[in-house]
């Protein structure tokens, strides 16, 4: 019984849309405004927490930071607070004492800059340089395709060399040969010694790709950097031992390194890619919610416009009532049928929503270089919810055509 | 008519109340109608016939008095017990034919079987056949502004005729049709009555009455003649 009612509801929806196509259009409008709107914002979230999982993956989810302070915005370098400023820097042989502890598979000091890189006329906007030691494919996962990774003696001694990375090469070298070549970076020249390619789907926030690698020692040397910011020394736990594990023997290495007493707060910060999903979630939660906050308004005004139409459809329908009432229909199923066929409506506006939605999302993450994840669980909530809005708003309309007297409707002109 | 008659009406009065006054639209309706009769029903407006069809309708209660209908008392009924007896014992044909305007003629005649929750396979069957029953088995697809005025007072007909009920209730069914497709239109009606079906006309047409059995005249809402004719 009740699933014939329905598909006579979803029938009468599908009429009054098809006879009336301009004004049920205008009507779901708002529906298709609102859903449209999360659903490109769903898509895109998504596809850059799908990025950040798969760095995470490729990093290793065990690899951690330290840093002079952690915030998740960057510090003016010129007005640190106190409490920055009573810190430490970060310092080599910090990181090295830490990659000495039998929990540590590795531990170096990292610094990230913002650089143009310049050869012979060409040059790039300032991309990130990273100054590390030659193991820095442990974090960075990728490869080299060409040429070597630098020396421990290059290394430490603060050679001009430079590893680049795929896609700066094609920028500034084209078609030539980088290998042996001299380019530049901030005005000083470094030698190529090797070509690095990223691993697939590694995520990086547009305009912070890695175009290039130097060692450490050189990049302190050769490049002006934020010593709060940029400094970061990066650990990764041997396997088998847990990250609070490699957690509590770095902490208690660096404390004594620093001569802190029992009871004095650490002078650094400790930071897992826990937490820096958690900073993300938060930024993003905060973004999502400002987003449901404005589509929901677009969605309660397109719910009152489908209220609207769906009274004036009823009113224009008074007969139509009359008869379906003579014929036997009850309050109940006149009542279902109203409600069937505004649910309908919104369901259809929702369904061009998602479709609206992902390709506008689609299209975005394309120009933003994400790779593409459809949110499965939002397609589902957006569709739930406009069917929802039909049902809420087609209520009063829809007990307002059950309750009309057949006698009165039939001679309703 | 020694077993129990069809339609038993016991002292129906029916009355509206507006503001102080009470208008009597029914005072005492004493009235039995038997299985397969033909009556027609006659009366100057306002003289309760339209009242007294919308209770034999179960579309309306009498304010006092009994309506049994198949040996039930539907006078005391609720909405919805009423909506449901509307479904399975009676068949409306109105003068205005009130057809969906967006369905095709075969949807429209399923329309009671939607509501007595038959599947779509049987309403189709049974649909089809009432649709050829009244002369309309090559029109069953055509929306009602395809059909001419008698074409769709058949599929009203059709439609009326869908759940097998016990009563066909037609109101001034010629009221909107020429002469000619009057005729066609009765032509209708008695070929269902000889085929076993109790018809119950409303009209204020002498014509169209004569048609009929049985005429009940009223008269200010009291039963003013009611006589028995043979043949037509």
């Amino acid at each position: 019984m009740r699933l014939t009612n329905l598909a006579e509801g979803a029938m009468m929806a599908m009429d009054a849309i098809r006879s009336q196509k301009l004004r049920s259009a205008l009507t779901i409008l708002g529906i298709i405004i609102g859903v449209a709107t999360v659903m490109s914002m769903a898509s895109i979230v998504q596809g850059i927490r799908g990025q950040i999982f798969n760095t995470l993956e490729v990093v290793g989810p065990t690899t951690f930071r330290i840093l002079r302070f952690f915030s998740s915005t960057p510090l003016n370098p010129d007005a640190l607070p106190r409490e920055v400023r009573i810190r430490p820097v970060l310092r080599a042989e910090e990181a090295e004492a830490i990659a000495r502890l039998p929990e540590i598979h590795y531990s170096a000091i990292w610094v990230g800059v913002f650089e143009r890189l310049e050869y012979e006329g060409s040059r790039t906007q300032p991309t990130v340089v990273y100054g590390a030691d030659e193991r820095f494919m442990e974090i960075l996962g990728g490869g080299i395709t060409a040429g070597r990774v630098f020396t421990s003696p290059e290394a430490r001694s603060g050679a001009p060399v430079v590893i680049i990375e795929e896609e700066a090469v094609a920028n500034i070298f084209g078609q030539i040969n980088p290998l042996g070549r001299t380019m530049r970076i901030a005005g000083r020249p470094f030698r190529v010694v090797g070509v690095y390619r990223k691993p697939e789907n590694i995520f990086q926030p547009p305009g912070q790709e890695i175009s290039a690698i130097v060692p450490f020692e050189t990049a302190k040397r050769a490049f002006r950097y934020d010593e709060t910011n940029s400094l970061i020394i990066l650990v990764k736990p041997r396997e088998g031992v847990t990250v609070a594990r490699a957690m509590d023997a770095t902490t208690v290495q660096l404390r004594r390194m620093r001569s802190l007493r029992p009871g004095d707060p650490n002078t650094f910060d400790m930071i897992t890619s826990d937490q820096i999903l958690d900073v993300f979630n938060r930024l993003t939660g905060v973004f999502f919610l400002v987003m449901i906050v404005l589509s929901s308004v677009a969605l309660m005004v397109g719910g009152i416009g489908v209220m609207a139409i769906m009274l004036v459809s009823v009113t224009s329908r008074t007969r139509e009532i009359g008869v379906r009432k003579a014929l036997g229909a009850t309050r109940r199923e006149i009542l279902w049928q109203f409600l069937i066929e505004a649910a309908t409506l919104t369901l259809v506006g929702g369904a061009i929503g998602i479709v609206v939605g992902l390709t506008a999302g689609e299209v975005l993450k394309r120009l933003l270089g994400f790779e593409t994840g459809v949110p499965v669980w939002s397609a589902v909530t957006a569709t739930a919810v406009s069917v929802g809005i039909g049902l809420a708003f087609g209520l009063l309309p829809a007990s307002r055509a059950a309750r009309l007297d057949p006698i009165e409707a039939l001679r309703y002109e | 008519m020694a077993e129990q008659p069809l339609i038993s009406l016991r002292g129906l009065t029916r009355e509206y109340r507006m503001d102080a006054e009470t208008v009597y639209a029914l005072r005492g309706i004493e009235l039995a109608i038997g299985t397969n009769e033909y009556v027609a029903i006659m009366g100057p407006s306002g003289s309760g016939k339209s009242t007294l069809m919308n209770v034999i309708g179960c579309l309306d209660t009498p304010t006092r008095g009994e309506y049994w209908l198949n040996g039930t008392e539907v006078s005391r009924m609720s909405d919805d017990e009423l909506a449901r007896v509307r479904n399975r014992e009676i068949g409306f044909v109105f003068q205005t034919f009130n057809l969906l305007p967006r369905a095709t003629a075969l949807h429209n005649v399923e329309l009671p079987l939607i509501y007595a929750g038959t599947s779509a396979r049987e309403r189709r069957r049974a649909a089809s056949r009432a649709l050829e029953r009244v002369g309309l088995a090559d029109r069953m697809h055509h929306r009602p502004n395809e059909l001419s005025g008698g074409q769709r007072q058949r599929v009203a007909i059709a439609r009326a005729l869908v759940n097998d009920p016990s009563i066909l209730l037609a109101d001034e069914p010629t009221g909107n049709l020429d002469s000619v497709t009057s005729q066609e239109i009765m032509a209708v009606f008695g070929e269902l009555h000889t085929q076993g079906q109790t018809v119950l006309m409303v009209t204020h047409e002498a014509d169209i009455a004569a048609h009929a059995h049985r005429v009940v005249t009223l008269l200010d809402g009291v039963v003013h003649s009611d006589s028995v004719r043979e043949a037509a």
